[in-house]
């Protein structure tokens, strides 16, 4: 019995592991969209400012990551008060 | 007087050598290569450096007295600590110089590398370094071999560790030497000797303790003068991104044309294949792996790759003040070109000179100490890296089946130190005829092909085996290799064909689902006894590597 719960508490956090890198990676490679035809509005500037959709991409990608950085950590210490760490 | 100082023309040679991996995307240094005028600040900055590394290298020397010390400093750094470290070891020269200088020229194009570099360490978060750490005990060798054969993984894994650092350090040592070379006419050969003496120096004595530290001086360094460098450049541009931008397209002959993709780079596969290169390949780089084990715990692991990635995306942002600062200030400004109406040094010393725009003599003689600073510390890594392939993946643990004498076994990972600067002394006189872009693309394709899909594959696939691992890895090591040679950056600029047989320079996106998918396929056809073994011990050490030590109790 407590093996099948330490067993699903692992798997757990493997799926938690890889749908945050998967999140990250689709993040990450939408970068190249900026390359493609379907990305092409991303090279307009925003309005009247000098700032394009491109840059503020690059700059929303780093945030974003790091957010999930973020967010990755602290499930972690609550999921980690859930189960036996050791 | 000063420019003709020996000194400085070392040091301005080697702030220039640092950028070199930009010549990989074609923006080698296209610029006169005349005489910079160098201030003394510079030097005495640069002496300060040498001097205070050197005295920590001499504390950490009398700490080192043991191989585990050797390796990992003992286990004794804090996350907080390590995390600048990672952030120093991998927050090059190159990243600094050679993404300034690529935004110089051509803008938004300029930023995929920094992304590229920045993305590795989320995904090292999210899905490595606790696992790692939690499993290994010096290098990520000894992570794959707790679950496959030993003697066979080790064998393959340390020939992976071994050509990704000669090749690094092949790269610095070339670059070191023909741009010194180029610039100032000092032998070649002396750039290469001084900067592996020094390294030497902290390694053998200090071990990965010193490295340590040098690494974290070099990041507080780096990112102070970045952070300086861009609050001035902003505070022209009256704390305006918009203005900022606005001001870069004026002076930039694209014009709006740099706010987006097409200056430099315009094939979608292109972009592909150097985002998974150098995020991918981040995630192999031994040297970078190994400083998971210099901390007390996984939770210090965890904190250490929070941190350094923290550390990175503020940098990487910074970039695009850098950049864009750069076009904006050096662009068309009369004292940063030559007669010949190129920029000075070339566009690999765009930062320097945004440095001395919004800073003067000050902040350039601060940065130029600083990119050399960076030198030592990525080469320091390296180094220690490879010596830990020899001495403790080999000797120790293939050779004395893991028990080796501990006062024979440091002895010979000192001596092992000593032998890897002499070969990259003799690889970097050997290869200084060769094109360096195809040395330096090589690690980041190689790491990316044959360390990380062990790697991976061995923490997180059940069904792996020795003998698929093994395959995947040579097939991962072939592969690359061959696309790289028959790749733009060999056949046509070294070998001088025409046209290209494979067009990309970076080969990861083709190299490393090729190696995964061998590793799955042999795997899958394997049925011996070991390959039971290996497919069960995934499930035996899964408590540990994600719920730590007291687990596999």
């Amino acid at each position: 019995m407590k093996s099948d719960k330490v067993r699903n508490f692992i798997q757990r956090r493997i799926r938690r592991r890889f749908i945050f890198a998967g999140v990250t990676l689709i993040l990450y490679f939408s970068y190249a969209l900026n390359y493609t035809e379907a990305g092409s509005f991303l090279n307009q500037r925003l309005g009247n400012s000098y700032i394009s959709g491109s840059l503020l991409m690059y700059g929303l990608i780093i945030i974003s990551s790091i957010l999930l950085e973020w967010i990755f950590l602290r499930t972690q210490e609550e999921m980690s008060s859930e189960g036996d760490e050791g | 007087m000063m420019r003709n100082h020996p000194l400085a023309r070392l040091l301005f040679g080697l702030v220039c050598f640092c950028a070199f991996p930009v010549l990989v995307n074609g923006a080698g240094i296209d610029g006169d290569v005349e005489r910079q005028a160098l201030n003394p600040l510079a030097i005495l900055i640069f002496v300060l450096f040498v001097v205070t590394t050197l005295f920590i290298t001499y504390w950490a020397a009398k700490k080192t007295s043991t191989s585990s010390t050797f390796y990992n400093a003992g286990g004794k750094i804090t996350g907080l600590q390590n995390g600048t470290a990672i952030a120093g070891d991998f927050m090059s020269a190159a990243s600094l110089l050679g993404i300034t200088g690529l935004i110089f020229i051509g803008g938004f194009d300029g930023l995929v590398l920094g992304l590229g570099a920045f993305t590795g360490w989320p995904i090292m978060l999210f899905l490595l370094a606790k696992r790692v750490r939690n499993l290994g005990s010096y290098t990520f060798i000894d992570v794959v071999s707790e679950r496959l054969d030993k003697t066979q993984i080790r064998s393959v894994a340390i020939l992976g560790t071994i050509v990704t650092v000669i090749l690094y350090l092949i790269a610095q040592m070339v670059g070191a030497g023909k741009l010194i070379e180029l610039l100032f006419g000092l032998p070649y050969e002396y750039a290469v000797v001084i900067v592996s003496g020094l390294v030497l120096a902290y390694v053998t004595f200090g071990g990965m303790l010193a490295t340590t530290w040098v690494q974290i001086v070099k990041a507080i360094l780096l990112l102070t003068g970045v952070t300086l460098t861009a609050f001035l450049v902003l505070l022209e541009a009256g704390f305006s991104l918009d203005n900022l931008f606005q001001a870069a397209t004026l002076k930039h002959p694209k014009g709006e044309a740099i706010l987006g993709p097409g200056v430099i780079f315009s094939d979608p596969v292109q972009i592909v294949t150097i985002m998974v290169s150098m995020t991918f390949g981040t995630l192999g780089l031994p040297h970078i792996l190994m400083r998971l084990f210099t901390v007390s715990d996984m939770v210090e692991a965890k904190k250490s790759v929070a941190y350094a990635s923290g550390f990175m995306g503020y940098f990487f942002l910074l970039m695009v003040v850098m950049g864009f600062g750069s076009i904006m200030l050096v662009t068309g400004e009369s004292q940063f070109y030559g007669a010949d109406g190129k920029l000075i040094g070339g566009t690999n010393m765009t930062a320097i000179h945004l440095a001395n725009a919004v800073g003067g003599d000050l902040l350039t003689g601060f940065m130029s100490a600083v990119t050399f600073a960076t030198i030592l510390a990525v080469v320091a890594g390296l180094t220690v890296s490879g010596g830990a392939a020899i001495s403790h993946d080999f000797y120790a643990q293939i050779l004395c089946k893991g028990k080796p004498d501990e006062k024979k076994e440091l002895f010979l990972t000192r001596v092992t130190t000593v032998i890897i600067g002499v070969i990259a002394i003799l690889l970097g006189i050997a290869f200084q005829n060769e094109n360096v872009g195809f040395i330096a693309t090589m690690p980041m394709v190689v790491a990316a092909s044959v360390n990380f899909p062990i790697l991976f594959l061995s923490l997180f696939w059940p069904g792996l085996t020795t003998r698929g691992a093994v395959s995947g890895a040579l097939v991962g090591l072939i592969s690359s290799v061959t696309l790289i040679v028959i790749g733009p950056q060999v056949w046509v600029s070294v070998l001088g064909f025409e046209n290209a047989i494979f067009p990309y320079n970076y080969p990861a996106l083709f190299t490393m689902p090729l190696a995964i998918i061998t590793t799955w396929i042999i795997s899958g056809l394997d049925r011996s006894a070991r390959g039971e073994v290996d497919r069960s011990n995934y499930y035996l050490l899964l408590p540990q590597s994600e719920l730590g030590p007291k687990a596999a109790d």
